[in-house]
């Protein structure tokens, strides 16, 4: 039992770690994009709203792109329905909107600053890119933070992409909802404490190594 | 001799209807210290980036020693930006020590750290800065920012140096330390351009700009 929920426990760092990682490889670049243009707003507005997308939608959505009547089946005929490789995928499209959103508002004053900072001292441009990317790191740790948190917490792609296969796709947010369901209340609760405990440590995790990193 | 000559220089912002400079046709020469005044919004911050090869102007050209600097290519581009250099009113410092920022731009132009360090020892030393060389920048005050700002840019010996509001945060002790600094920088044939609003206390201006609602209303030389 107690191999069961640490198995779980480990399996949802694994899949929400690597769904925001995913996620931050195209966040990161639309961010910096956003914040070095001027004519932005109407992107913000878009990228802000979809933030609130219900992630029964999303997962609703991508269950029918990766369902074996789906497109993705049908043409490169890779199975990925209730698998942890799809969870990670529709992780990664739920958090994109809230890491492009905060990474953007961290970044857009700051890159202006540094962009012109590095350009007046004599950087190439791609020292100056380079020089923007090193100072944003903070803000695209904290981003990240956000965006595991986010992604580790819900429960709609988890439950319509993974499935909650013992074993192979339950993660901690599918055990709570299927333990209520049972009636197992007091499991419930502990584990969803242990959800809270592991979010708080990796961020503080993230954010001691970032300040050594820094330092 | 360097030389920036700004050629009916028209600017306007991004989402912006109004333009910051209109029509504006100055020359900035190394060796010469000009003062730029005018109201808060008469465009002085905006004359700056664009003298100083930061900001591409919407209309108009940026001659740098005779020569259209924005139909350039990269390359020679960036020679002709590592003669100026420009500093912020509020300093944009990047993370680390006091050192780590003054040398920064010397690391830029491929100089090993030994002999960076050694380059900005005096310049630091003449702004009371070598002391805290290895202080967190975080820990820095307003005023100290402002010097560790300054000295990176004169550590470059640029052939003009453009500063925008740089005795704003500074006290007596450090405004005198500041302009003792600028005016070394001067007879060494570095062109000094300051944006300000302060008196710059008996300091020998060579010339005023002054600047009203983005056009130059004053062109005046003292000597």
């Amino acid at each position: 039992m107690l191999d069961e929920t640490v198995a779980t426990i480990l399996r949802s760092i694994y899949v929400s770690g690597a769904a925001t990682l995913l996620a931050m490889v195209w966040s990161v670049p639309c961010s910096l994009l956003l914040a070095t243009r001027g004519k932005s707003r109407v992107v913000e507005a878009v990228v802000e709203s979809l933030v609130g997308v219900p992630t029964v939608l999303i997962g609703l959505l991508l269950y029918l792109l990766l369902s074996s009547s789906g497109p993705i089946y049908r043409l490169l005929g890779v199975r990925l329905l209730y698998t942890p490789q799809a969870m990670v995928l529709g992780q990664a499209v739920l958090v994109t909107p809230l890491l492009i959103s905060t990474t953007y508002r961290l970044l857009r004053i700051s890159v202006r600053n540094l962009w012109e900072l590095a350009m007046s001292l004599g950087a190439s441009r791609v020292q100056a890119a380079l020089l923007v990317l090193r100072e944003s790191v903070p803000g695209i740790v904290a981003s990240g933070i956000m965006g595991f948190s986010r992604a580790i917490g819900e429960l709609g792609v988890a439950l319509m992409l993974g499935g909650n296969i013992r074993g192979y796709t339950r993660v901690v947010a599918t055990a709570i909802a299927m333990d209520v369901a049972a009636g197992e209340f007091e499991e419930a609760i502990v584990l969803g404490g242990v959800l809270v405990l592991v979010v708080v440590l990796v961020a503080v995790c993230t954010k001691l190594l970032t300040r050594v990193y820094g330092d | 001799m360097t030389e920036v000559e700004l050629v009916d220089i028209w600017f306007r912002y991004p989402n912006t209807a109004m333009f910051s400079l209109r029509g504006v046709s100055v020359t900035f020469r190394s060796g010469e210290f000009t003062v730029v005044r005018g109201p808060n919004g008469a465009g002085k911050t905006t004359l700056l980036k664009v003298a100083s090869l930061i900001y591409r102007p919407s209309a108009g050209r940026v001659l740098v020693d005779g020569g259209d600097y924005w139909s350039l290519d990269e390359g020679r581009r960036l020679g002709k930006r590592r003669e100026v250099v420009y500093v912020h009113e509020r300093p944009v410092l990047i993370r680390g020590r006091v050192l780590d920022n003054v040398v920064y731009g010397l690391r830029l132009r491929g100089v090993g750290e030994g002999v960076a360090i050694e380059t900005c020892r005096e310049v630091m030393e003449e702004l009371q800065l070598w002391e805290l060389r290895n202080v967190d920048v975080r820990k820095l005050s307003a005023g100290q920012a402002q010097l560790v700002a300054v000295a990176r840019a004169l550590v470059l010996e640029p052939r003009l140096l453009y500063l925008d509001e740089p005795l704003a945060h500074l006290d007596e002790e450090r405004r005198l330390l500041l302009l003792q600094a600028l005016e070394r920088a001067r007879e060494r044939g570095t062109g000094v351009v300051i944006a300000s609003h302060q008196d710059l206390g008996g300091l020998g201006v060579d010339r005023v700009v002054m600047l009203s609602e983005g056009k130059v209303v004053r062109n005046l030389y003292l000597r």
